[in-house]
């Protein structure tokens, strides 16, 4: 069944203190979870609820995250730690614990997934063109893209508790990773504002992951090759009762150079754009950093990927540029079944996705 | 000195309750006519009462244990699968990933969407009768940002 969103634009705004953009009620045809959403990290960030109550305390909570992510992790913000951390052309530097956590996150995810989701694409993305806020590229413009710049590798970087040791000329890039990990701290944050009654889903730019108890059979989520083609034949309606379940696809970000089209995910070998049979992955997993960091790894991973999946027991689907669908790891082939996730965490390494600000 | 070494210094004898009172439990219907007197019917009075206690006590027992049985039953199950999923990784740290709500809200409609990342909208707000009013529109052709 396909999601009956409102296509209501006009809403009266919920007060979202310190925030870039309001929050807006969506009605999805059940008033037993209250629904909002906003423009975020350059993408949108949606919250459910239940009791519906929850709500004003969830969405205080949530722009607190979001905000702070911002304002650690984002290298499009001048003001952000990163992108200071950046200017200074390398060195050692202590961190704040968010982004001591961010890049501890991403450099494991990179360790799990054997280099195919390497936060040290930075570089490269930008000599395709993928150097400021997406929104704000000319996705026509008519240059050719730089040189193909081959990740440095994720072990060049080290990090011992908060000091990091970043080399000149490395840059990073924690794309693969920060929505997902936005995603787990926030629901820990509404779960705690309150008060551990009820349940939460938070999706950034698709990126979900729930906590606390969910709806009977699980949280209905929609499974979109895009998110503006909710009527394609290649959607699916799954259920979620815990964990997370990430999206990775080369089907949107796009950009076009010098004639060619080019996509956010990089081959962190090659410093390309990934370009193997696979055009959108999803996968369910413990928490969304490991569900955003799987994702990412298959669509790079190509061929590979299925095996890779299954081996590391993350129920996956996985959509070929030819339309063809294949299930993994015990995703369900009907629509409207149940996913379950594996309880480990792969890149949290007993840090418990807590609340970082 | 030898009542220092007496093992039952300090026991208390239950009123009318003999020495033969174990026996008595076991098999009271085979217990022969009750002795004459005051004795007697204090006697039969104490094992009436220890029954009662005893059977009270084992319906509670009974009670205690099937409900926890059902509990643990009911745990079982809603973490059986991902315990198994995970029998094949040893690497990964266990987290709580939520529970299923037995006794959550009904929920048909889908409340959110995963897919390739995300959806960028253009928000403007104007204050209309003293309400503030957001617009908001999303763009979402091939080559931007949805």
């Amino acid at each position: 069944m396909l999601p009956p969103t409102t296509t209501t634009d006009v809403m009266t705004a919920v007060p979202a203190p310190g925030a870039a953009s309001p929050w807006r009620r969506i009605s999805t045809g059940d008033d037993t979870v209250a629904v909002a959403e906003r423009a975020a990290l350059g993408t949108t960030a949606r919250l459910a609820v239940w009791p519906p109550e929850s709500l004003g305390a969830a969405l205080g909570a949530i722009d607190s995250v979001l905000s702070a992510l911002d304002r650690q992790a984002s290298r499009f913000r001048e003001d952000s730690e990163i992108a200071w951390i950046h200017r200074t052309g390398g060195g050692r530097f202590m961190l704040s614990n968010g982004l001591a956590q961010a890049v501890s996150v991403a450099l494991e995810a990179a360790r799990w997934t054997g280099g195919l989701a390497d936060p040290t694409v930075g570089d490269a993305l930008i000599s395709l063109g993928y150097d400021r806020d997406f929104a704000a590229i000319d996705p026509e413009r008519s240059g050719p893209a730089g040189a193909p710049v081959p990740a440095p590798g994720w072990q060049t970087v080290r990090l011992d508790g908060p000091i990091l040791s970043l080399p000149a000329g490395v840059r990073l890039d924690l794309g693969a990773t920060a929505k997902g990990l936005g995603s787990d701290r926030a629901v820990r944050a509404v779960m705690n504002a309150a008060g551990h009654a009820g349940g939460v889903l938070v999706s950034l730019g698709g990126d979900i992951a729930v906590a606390g108890q969910s709806p009977h059979d699980g949280w209905p989520i929609l499974v979109a090759d895009r998110p503006d083609d909710p009527a394609s034949s290649l959607t699916q309606n799954v259920r979620l009762a815990g964990g997370a379940v990430a999206t990775s696809s080369i089907t949107c970000r796009q950009w076009r150079r010098a004639g060619r089209v080019l996509h956010h995910i990089v081959d962190p070998r090659t410093g390309l754009p990934a370009d193997g049979p696979l055009q959108t992955v999803s996968v369910a997993a413990a928490t969304c950093a490991d569900a955003n960091a799987a994702a990412t790894a298959a669509v790079v991973a190509g061929e590979r990927a299925e095996q890779w999946l299954a081996v590391a027991g993350q129920p996956a689907r996985l959509v070929a540029r030819d339309g063809q669908v294949r299930y993994v790891g015990g995703w369900p082939d009907a629509d409207g079944g149940r996913v379950n996730v594996s309880p480990a965490s792969y890149v949290y390494r007993g840090a418990r996705p807590g609340v970082l600000r | 000195m030898n009542a220092e070494r007496d093992p039952r210094r300090g026991q208390v004898r239950l009123p009318a309750f003999a020495e033969s009172a174990a026996a008595e439990w076991q098999a009271p219907e085979a217990v022969g006519p009750a002795p004459a007197g005051q004795s007697g019917k204090a006697r039969r009075a104490g094992i009436r009462r220890v029954r009662r206690m005893s059977n009270w006590t084992a319906a509670a027992l009974i009670v205690g244990s099937a409900a926890t049985t059902v509990a643990l039953a009911q745990h079982a199950v809603s973490v059986g699968a991902p315990a198994a999923a995970a029998s094949s990784s040893s690497a990964g740290v266990v987290t709580t990933a939520g529970t299923q709500g037995a006794n959550g809200p009904r929920v048909s409609h889908s409340v959110a969407t995963t897919s390739a990342s995300g959806v960028t909208t253009t928000t403007t707000s104007q204050v209309v009768n003293g309400k503030t009013v957001v617009s908001q529109v999303r763009h979402a052709p091939a080559y931007h940002d949805n």
